[in-house]
């Protein structure tokens, strides 16, 4: 299925792409690099937030993210659906930590109205939010700018063995399914007159456990039909194949590694490695180097 | 010409079930000849042709009996690999059979899987591509073209692995008239190649028997009748009472031939144009007798 937008002259152009996990834009200027290049670029924005306490590097990354999927012609229409999820992630963090700071002696208290939060607890947590929204915000623009085959062809580039990136692709493909089946599932309720909304929390969470029953039977149907399919098509697990020693990817030979794609995962690692060597080297990316904290430990009085 | 298949007293019982979905079935398929079988649901057609293509008894459980011999060689002792490049089949969902993320690697993967090397690979999926028609399609998810492009999709990966056997299971029974037609010129273009031993289940006969060198009937898990389709209908209401529905040109003549417009000798015809003939034929005797034909 492709998303399709009304073009100047009055023609439907498709602009993005279905994938088993959401949509991708039919060109874009990502799609000149080779998928490992694009999957070094994910662990990059995906993993280095690890690294990196600052709240300040972190939010830099969202933002940068944020532009790359704006050049990779990504729908970011479609980032309202994490809405919920980065709100509902700051509600449970931000309210633990109002609710149950710790008990340190060194925590400072700053009165705000009725209430005593705890700077350090709350600070920390703030700077783990923008954390977490970094590696959230590289995910959805490796979901955003890479299609399922794009995910593969980098893992069997990276020498996965042909096992083990079949095995992740069918997990993909398993996922996107039992959505799919879900929705059929809850269509057929709604065709026979089921309102949702007019069941009480209690019988909609019955509803919910209800729906394991098909999911699973249809899940492992499913099952079967591939084992069968696998097996009508000569495959076996050994990775044992009928002429020769070596299984051909003929998928690979669709892609090449350019000198601007040495070039990017060259920097990309090599901006990996010094971000972990700044940090657990030297502390670069501490807590007590951000300019957000320093300036409100200062305009708080605290040491 | 030697046999393809030979099929000797099989048996099978699915486990948990009581009674046997085979029942002594003997069957011998010629080499580059054209199969159909016909029937009503429920009655062995699929699990006949599970045996043919190994996956029972290796991938079932139940009770096995008899044999199946491909090219002379029980498919019992033949590996999953092996089989596949000798016997490929179309499944009647296409769905079921995709492993892949794009078309693409839809089509190479039994090629990958059988050994090929990248330049008979890309010889194959070409070949395979242009006699199916979806080189538009490659790019594409499985999940994401038309079911009558999902089935020429199936079709088109069994027929790049090149088996010499081909088999498909009701490979029209999800799709449009329009997709309909795309597969049954598929098999036309097969069938005029003569080089590949095709056996298709299938409920449209009207369709089926001008394609067909045989027809085979199965009714009870057991062969209730075999012929060449010119003779498959000679006992009409033993195969409509079998559930197989005859065509539309066949039923004609059957009345025009019980209310003694058409001589009790003349074959039955399965093809319109032949029907056409006997049409003709029945005016023609009408005219000399001067019997209106109502």
């Amino acid at each position: 299925m492709a998303i399709t937008a009304e073009a100047p002259g009055g023609a439907r152009a498709a602009k993005m792409r279905k994938t088993l996990l959401g949509y991708v834009p039919i060109e874009s200027p990502f799609y000149r690099y080779h998928p490992v290049t694009r999957l070094v670029l994910f662990v990059f924005i995906g993993v280095v937030p690890i690294f990196i306490d600052m709240p300040e590097i972190n939010f830099a990354l969202v933002v940068l993210t944020i532009l790359l999927l704006l050049w990779g012609k990504a729908d970011l229409k479609r980032l309202r659906i994490y809405m919920p999820m980065i709100v509902t992630i700051a509600i449970f963090m931000f309210l633990v930590v109002f609710l149950a700071p710790g008990n340190d002696p060194t925590y400072t208290p700053v009165r705000i109205g009725p209430a005593t939060i705890y700077y350090q607890p709350v600070f920390f947590t703030f700077a783990s939010y923008w954390r977490l929204m970094a590696m959230l915000f590289g995910t959805i623009l490796y979901f955003s700018t890479n299609r399922e085959r794009d995910m593969l062809v980098a893992l069997r580039s990276l020498k996965l063995p042909f096992i083990a990136s079949y095995v992740v692709g069918f997990s993909i493909r398993a996922a996107g399914m039992f959505m799919e089946d879900f929705s059929t599932i809850r269509e057929a309720e709604q065709a026979r007159g089921l309102d949702k909304s007019a069941l009480k929390l209690a019988d909609q969470v019955k509803l919910y456990v209800m729906y394991l029953v098909p999911l699973f039977s249809i899940a492992l149907r499913r099952a079967d039909e591939i084992s069968h399919a696998l097996f009508a098509r000569g495959y076996n697990f050994t990775g044992k194949v009928g002429r020769g020693d070596k299984r051909s990817d003929y998928i690979l030979t669709k892609y090449t590694m350019t000198k601007a794609d040495w070039a990017w995962v060259t920097g990309l690692v090599l901006a990996f490695v010094a971000a972990a060597v700044a940090e657990y080297g030297y502390g670069g990316f501490r807590l007590v180097h951000s300019p957000i904290n320093i300036l409100l430990r200062q305009a708080l009085g605290i040491g | 010409m030697g046999a393809a298949i030979v099929i000797k007293n099989l048996e099978w019982k699915y486990e948990h079930t009581t009674q046997f979905a085979l029942r002594g079935v003997n069957l011998e398929v010629e080499e580059n000849t054209f199969l159909g079988i016909v029937g009503a649901n429920e009655q062995g057609k699929t699990t006949l042709i599970n045996c043919i293509c190994g996956l029972i008894p290796h991938s079932f459980n139940g009770v096995y009996r008899g044999s199946v011999e491909i090219y002379g060689k029980p498919v019992l002792k033949m590996s999953g690999l092996e089989i596949a490049t000798q016997v490929g089949l179309v499944f009647a969902d296409p769905e079921a059979q995709f492993t892949a993320m794009t078309v693409e690697e839809e089509l190479v993967f039994g090629l990958e899987n059988t050994g090929y090397d990248l330049g008979k690979i890309k010889e194959r999926l070409d070949w395979a591509v242009d006699v199916t028609m979806i080189g538009d399609l490659l790019d594409k998810s499985p999940y994401d073209i038309s079911g009558g492009q999902k089935q020429r999709m199936a079709i088109a990966c069994v027929l790049a692995m090149n088996p010499p056997i081909i088999i498909m299971d009701e490979p029209t029974s999800m799709i449009d008239p329009l997709g309909k037609q795309f597969i049954f010129d598929i098999l036309r273009k097969l069938k005029d190649a003569g080089d590949r031993t095709i056996i298709v289940v299938e409920h449209n006969i009207e369709q089926l028997a001008p394609l067909a060198d045989q027809l085979l009937l199965m009714q009870g898990g057991q062969i209730s009748k075999v012929a060449p389709p010119a003779r498959f209908f000679d006992d009409l209401p033993m195969v409509v009472g079998s559930g197989a529905y005859p065509p539309e040109v066949t039923s004609f003549a059957y009345w025009l031939k019980q209310s003694g417009r058409l001589p009790q000798e003349h074959i039955l015809p399965y093809r319109f144009e032949d029907g056409v003939d006997v049409a003709r034929a029945a005016f023609n005797s009408a005219r000399k007798t001067d019997e209106p034909i109502p």
